[in-house]
């Protein structure tokens, strides 16, 4: 995790090298670890299905793979091997600082941009129509990280594997057979933005200046394979590899104005496909299998065993039989979480990231931009990186924010107090830095302000200190919460209650996201986040010794912030600094309740006021059970909190309803839908990294200073079950096993914390433990 | 040698001969001897030869018709005008290339269809007694002159016309109808000059005016004297999307079936289109084939495509399936196949539309360009062993699946064999699985792929496969297992539960004679005591009865609603089955079948297999 900021750096050493005996690494890291053995697969870790992707349907139906930076969709369709590629860097528009007359920002795929695909890569194979095949069967081995595609042809078994490897920065395609078949057809790489160029390379740029390129080489056993116009043809191979890599010039500089203009994005892929092409296959694969396990196997999850029966069922019908029956899959459920830790392995190492869609496209014009939104979805993807033992994902947030940073200051200090902004201070100050709720990767802003979403990004980037205990993180990240309560220490107002009493700070006028008036003052959302910001602020500051001064000048506005109360009329946590319910009970932000999940200053162990936990109860509550993925999946977690584990298990389950004619759930591969309309179903990729977050919160709470054991596991999973390495707050890792709804043995192995409480069903006792090492725990009361 | 009445009686007898041998074979349990598990290739048939003299229709006509490539807009097809591709020029090209190509193959008739009598701007011609008479432009040297070379070439040729007297032939009434003392046309049609057939091109001929038959006789001598061997009458009602007395032309088929046994040639008679199946006993009666829906043509860019109307057949066929043996059959209209450009389908389309078409027995004539066919559907059209399924003596398949986007069709050979479709009408790929017990047997079988010659060796209790969007396969399953044995529930029976509207109503095609039916509008039957015991899906097979395809929700326990739609049983007298699964627990389960906010089928009983799926 303590990787610096890489990929301008490697790109710019490669773009100087050129020659392929200087081989360019694509991270700075050493040169990769290249096994001789491969791991044995293990089928709870392999979703699999019976019939490969339509190719107008990828969203739902492709396999993604991806190496954190490029992404693919994938048919697997014998006949037509398609893929559909981006980088995460693959981005139109630029800083967008031309106000529209509201003194908001624009929100256009020109002037704030877009993600979208950098490739298309299909692989023809005529003779292997999916009508002339049998035993047709695809899987995605979550552990191993590879996709396998195998039928039967005429009596020959074939198999096709397709990976996307960090290591040697390629998405590989690799044909073999058993029983003497032979593979023909042809390789095509084009572009999707009307590019030309040649069988084996294209490269383009973007009215932005972004300048991108692709990259295919193929290489078999048998046969031949050569350039025939524009395609890359094969003739009787009996086996045959197809690599591709790709990318743009982005780099992560503001100076720079976010390119890196030594590098020719097209030379540095051919470069990457000739020299992964000078390894076998097998190499590669050996390579990259290594590397995913790395990340991956640093996190295990027994939820309980599932029948002969659900085990016999491919995903699809699997998901189908789970929604239908009504019974628990816990084997499923438990590949549901690890299909979020895939994901995010393949969407966020090394580069931008995982914004709405993560790297995985359908076509050139996402939804929302695929962009980053700063007020849940983004905060919600990296909910689940340091509990599920994926810290070194996490930092591709903290790098963004970093590299962003000096933008979002210059934007904040030259327009946030625009006179057609309204949600100006009304002070006329202005410090630090805030952002809109959608941000780009250029330093730019789109849609509208989103002045507390600064308070939420500062407050994730601390959690993850919290579970790492890194003081390289915290020093990193220090200019962000700095600069953050600066803003905010310019734009709190004071109020006095009506009838007197104390007089507070409350947030300038503003929008709860997406909810009720556009001018509400002390909007709950905002005191949460800011009352969090500033508590982190003042540990940070202590932490490292700094600005001791200004920490206790933030203690000091910390303690006169207002802090919601529960409505008279509703019952409720008040949303807007008023009893009345200004906006949609149902609605699907959970913005009031931020104090409860992912803040913790609703707690329900005594120590919140029980009126208030009374009205965040009631406030989820009447929020309802019947949202869609990332609202569930917010719910879910917030039930945790208040350790109800029927209900968080509710949502969880809701999530994986299965998704048809574009409904809200879970596609047949695995993508979380958001029916936005009426038969209209997006992928939205926060619900299946928010999902899986709520699951491990169901099963280990943690704040610095304490942890709960199996604070709502829900009887599907009471059996017995097993966690480990899960992360916790307060610089720990996790291994929990259990039996009978009871821990029955739980290790807790120090990665900076030294002390911490660890309690279950009411009872607590204390634990140290020196960084490094590991105390076990057995025998606790029911 | 060909008596006037060869072409009714025996067809009728040798009808009812092969549907008691069917019944026989159904009754009949797995095939007791196990044998090697793989099912050999079924020979193709001989090609019928004039001189065997067969049964008219004993087998389902295979050919071509010009008709699809005269309706399409395609590029070149018509560029004298719409419909102008039928000449004599193109009609003998298309022969020859079906003598070529695909006569080895069974394929024996060349259609041609509408328009012979008609010039390029549609207007139409008839000779001095009100005959249609062949424009000299596409056909200078007249009909017999095609029909000769034709029968040169081995094959039979023929022809179409549309039911009634056309306006354009009535002449004032005074026109003579030929060799027919006195009589004129106005002696043939009513008073009132009542129009009939699908487009009212034409008077309604009145049967029961002495002249009336003399005038169709007059037709059928014409085209048996010019040598043709096969009429398409068209616009036939009740049907052609009309109804009501001035559209029923039973009474001129009858008559056409009269004149053309009096005529001694042995001229097959198809009927079109969307014929009424209320009237199935007289279109059995007097022909040898009907439309059972729409053109298949699309009259676009293409010959035909998906959507217009391809896909419909797989929902319109079922209510005809038991209406079709050896002397009639259900035309599902032309076969468009051979050239994937010029029909508007993707490769899956055309092998699903051929394999529809083969399972339902239909006749196989294609409206392809022979002299284009492209070598996948030279494959397709000239596939022996799915051609056999159409041509061989066993029955048509029917749906043993509700009518969801993956539906399997089955139909139980007189050998023990089964013909089995796997259909994915889904937009999608998709795995369909056939479950052997909804064949009514467990346990092993070898499995034969047709569409690609392939064994694909023994599978238990199901096959899966995974098929492209609108994609199909084909197999011959040949069960080596044990007869599924299952628990009956009768609908009626006392110890379930009705709701809403839903009552027990006769039903002599039934078991026990009775049924549950007015399934509407919230009508719920509820099973109350289905026992099982071990808990699973299970494939439950559901006996129904119901006149339209109709949807229903089940469910068991409290379980999940699923919503199938069942496929139509024809009439609302005849029972038909489909296998459905439900999830039950071990023990006692409640079984619902809602109508929800629609109507449902009626339902028969319900047979529950004794052990779960795999």
């Amino acid at each position: 995790m303590e990787h610096p900021p890489s990929r301008r750096g490697f790109l710019a050493l490669a773009a100087a090298t050129g020659a392929l005996t200087a081989l360019p690494a694509f991270t700075a890291t050493a040169a990769p670890r290249r096994p001789t053995a491969l791991p044995a697969a293990d089928a709870r870790h392999q979703l699999w299905w019976r019939a490969p992707a339509d190719e107008h349907s990828l969203i739902q139906q492709g396999l993604p793979v991806g190496n954190g930076r490029l992404g693919a969709l994938a048919t697997n369709d014998p006949g037509r091997e398609l893929l559909l590629v981006t980088d995460a860097t693959m981005w139109t528009g630029g800083l967008n600082d031309t106000l529209d007359s509201d003194g908001q920002f624009p929100y256009g795929r020109d002037d704030f941009g877009s993600l979208t695909l950098l490739a298309r890569l299909t692989v023809d194979l005529p003779d292997h129509d999916l009508a002339a095949v049998t035993g047709y069967r695809r899987t995605l081995d979550l552990a191993q990280g590879v996709v396998t595609t195998s039928y039967v042809h005429s009596g020959t078994t074939y198999r096709r594997q397709l990976l996307a490897s960090h290591p040697d920065d390629v998405i590989v395609l690799r044909f073999s057979q058993s029983g003497g078949g032979r593979y023909s057809g042809t390789i095509t790489l084009d572009g999707t933005h009307g590019e030309s160029g040649t069988a084996d390379s294209f490269a383009g740029g973007f009215p932005n200046g972004l300048r991108y390129g692709a990259a295919v080489a193929a290489y078999g056993s048998g046969g031949s394979i050569r350039t025939t116009g524009s395609h890359l043809a094969f003739s009787g191979c009996r086996e045959l590899t197809v690599v591709l890599s790709g990318g743009t010039d982005y780099a992560p500089d503001p100076a720079a104005h976010y390119r890196d203009p030594a590098l020719d994005p097209r030379a540095l892929a051919r470069t990457k496909v000739r020299a992964a092409a000078r390894h076998s296959a097998d190499t590669l694969l050996r390579t990259h299998v290594a590397d995913h396990r790395a990340l991956f196997d640093r996190f295990g999850l027994t939820l309980g065993t599932s029948s002969a029966g659900q085990r016999s069922l491919d995903t699809w019908e699997r998901l189908r039989a789970r929604a239908r029956d009504g019974e628990p899959d816990p084997e499923l459920e438990a590949a549901y979480v690890q299909f979020g830790r895939y994901l995010m392995i393949a969407g966020s190492r090394d580069s931008l990231p995982i914004g709405l869609q993560g790297p995985w496209l359908d076509g050139n014009d996402p939804d929302w931009m695929g962009d980053y939104h700063t007020d849940i979805n983004i905060q919600m993807n990296y909910w689940m990186a340091d509990r599920t033992g994926l810290s070194p994902c996490f930092d591709a947030l903290t790098d963004y924010c970093l590299a962003q940073l000096p933008s979002w200051t210059e934007l904040t200090r030259t327009r946030f107090n625009d006179p057609r902004n309204r949600y100006r201070n009304s002070s006329g100050r202005i410090a630090g830095w805030t952002v809109a709720i959608s941000t780009n990767p250029y330093g730019g802003g789109g849609w509208w302000w989103h002045p507390a979403g600064n308070a939420w990004l500062c407050n994730s980037l601390f959690e993850h200190y919290e579970y790492t205990a890194s003081r390289t993180h915290l020093e990193k990240i220090y200019p962000l919460l700095k600069g953050a309560c600066e803003f905010w220490e310019t734009r709190l107002v004071t109020h006095t209650p009506p009838g007197g009493g104390r007089e507070v700070l409350i947030a300038d006028s503003d929008w709860s996201p997406e909810h009720g008036p556009l001018d509400a003052r002390g909007i709950t959302y905002a005191q949460e986040l800011v009352w969090a910001l500033f508590g982190n602020y003042r540990t940070a500051a202590a932490e490292l010794g700094r600005d001791a001064d200004y920490a206790r000048a933030v203690g000091a506005l910390r303690d006169r912030l207002h802090l919601p109360a529960v409505s008279p009329e509703t019952g409720w946590l008040e949303e807007w600094m008023s009893p009345d319910n200004l906006g949609e009970t149902t609605h699907r932000h959970l913005s009031p309740l931020v104090g409860l999940f992912p803040g913790d200053r609703i707690r329900p162990d005594g120590s919140t006021p029980a009126g208030i936990v009374a009205g965040a109860t009631a406030l989820l509550t009447a929020r309802g059970m019947n949202s869609f993925g990332w609202a569930n999946a917010w719910r879910a977690l917030c039930w945790a909190r208040l350790k109800n584990p029927d209900k968080a298990y509710q949502l969880v389950v809701n999530n994986l309803r299965p998704s048809t004619g574009g409904g809200n759930g879970s596609a047949p591969n695995l993508f979380d839908i958001y029916e936005v309309a009426q038969g209209r179903g997006i992928f939205q990729i926060d619900a299946n990294f928010g999902t899986p977050a709520a699951v491990t919160e169901m099963l280990l709470y943690s704040r610095p200073g304490h942890l709960e054991l199996l604070p709502a596991l829900p009887d599907a999973w009471a059996a017995a079950g097993s966690l480990t390495g899960a992360g916790a707050r307060g610089g720990f890792l996790v291994d929990l096993d259990w039996r009978d709804g009871r821990p029955t043995e739980v290790r807790i192995r120090s990665v900076g914390g030294t002390m911490t409480s660890v309690g279950h069903a009411g009872t607590s006792r204390t634990v140290r433990v020196r960084p490094g090492e590991t105390v076990t725990l057995r025998d606790f009361a029911r | 040698m060909r008596s006037p009445s060869y072409s009714v009686l025996p067809a009728r007898g040798l009808r009812a001969a092969v549907v008691l041998a069917l019944a026989a074979g159904l009754g009949t349990a797995v095939p007791a001897t196990a044998h090697a598990d793989t099912a050999p290739a079924p020979a193709v048939p001989a090609t019928a030869h004039a001189d065997t003299a067969p049964a008219p229709a004993a087998r389902p006509f295979m050919g071509w018709s010009s008709w699809s490539m005269q309706s399409s807009k395609y590029p070149g097809l018509n560029p004298d005008g719409d419909y102008s591709y039928l000449t004599e020029a193109n009609v003998l090209k298309q022969a020859d290339a079906l003598a070529k190509k695909l006569k080895p193959y069974g394929y024996e008739y060349v259609n041609i269809d509408s328009g012979w009598w008609r010039d390029r701007s549609w207007k139409p011609g008839f000779d001095a007694n009100g005959r249609q008479r062949p424009d000299p432009v596409r056909f200078p040297h007249g009909m017999k002159a095609v029909a000769d070379h034709i029968h040169g070439l081995g094959l039979k040729a023929g022809i179409y016309l549309p039911v009634g007297l056309e306006k354009e032939a009535y002449g004032d009434g005074k026109v003579p109808v030929r060799d027919a003392d006195g009589c004129t046309t106005a002696d043939i049609v009513h008073g009132d000059l009542r129009t009939t057939n699908g487009w009212d091109s034409a008077y309604k001929l009145d049967f029961s005016r002495p002249c009336t038959q003399k005038y169709v006789d007059s037709q059928a001598r014409l085209l048996a004297s010019w040598g043709y061997d096969f009429l398409k009458l068209d616009g036939v009602g009740p049907g052609s999307f009309k109804s009501g007395d001035n559209y029923d032309n039973v009474a001129d088929v009858a008559a056409w079936q009269k004149a053309i046994a009096a005529t001694g040639r042995p001229i097959h008679l198809e009927l079109s289109w969307s014929l009424d199946i209320g009237h199935a006993a007289d279109w059995k009666k007097y022909s040898h084939g009907w439309r059972v829906d729409t053109d298949v043509e699309c009259y676009c860019n293409t010959l035909v495509s998906w959507e217009n109307s391809v896909d419909d057949r797989f929902a319109d066929t079922p209510g005809w399936t038991r209406h079709a043996g050896p002397g009639g059959w259900n035309d599902l209209d032309s076969l468009d196949v051979g050239n994937g450009a010029m029909d508007g389908l993707t490769k899956a389309e055309r092998q699903t539309y051929a394999t529809l078409w083969a399972i339902a027995k239909s006749p196989l004539y294609t409206g392809d360009d022979l002299t284009r066919l492209d070598d996948y559907g030279v494959k397709l059209l000239t596939n022996r062993e799915v051609i056999a399924v159409d041509q061989s003596a066993s029955p048509p398949a029917r749906p043993v699946t509700p009518s969801d986007p993956q539906q399997v069709w089955a139909a139980k050979n007189p050998d023990g064999t089964y013909t089995v479709a796997l259909f994915n009408l889904a937009d999608a790929p998709a795995a369909v699985t056939a479950d052997f017990s909804a064949l009514g047997f467990t346990g092993k079988a070898a499995v034969r792929d047709l569409w690609n010659h392939e064994n694909l060796g023994s599978h238990r209790n199901t096959i899966t496969e995974a098929l492209p969007a609108h994609g199909s396969r084909l197999f011959t399953v040949t069960p080596h297992g044990s007869a599924l044995t299952t628990t009956g529930y009768e609908a009626e029976a006392g110890t379930n539960t009705l709701g809403g509207n839903a009552s027990v109503a006769d039903c002599s095609a039934c078991s026990g004679g009775k049924k549950v039916g007015n399934l509407y509008l919230g009508g719920t039957l509820r099973f109350d005591h289905v026992v099982v015991d071990r808990p699973g899906t299970y494939l439950i097979e559901v006996a129904y009865v119901s006149g339209d395809a109709r949807p229903v929700n089940v469910s068991a326990g409290a379980g999940a609603v699923t919503r199938h739609t069942f496929p139509s049983t024809g009439d609302w007298g005849t029972v038909e089955k489909v296998a459905v699964p439900v999830t039950l627990k071990a023990g006692s389960n409640t079984l619902t079948f809602d109508s929800g906010p629609d109507y449902a089928p009626d339902i028969d009983r319900v047979d529950v297999p004794s052990s779960p799926r795999q």
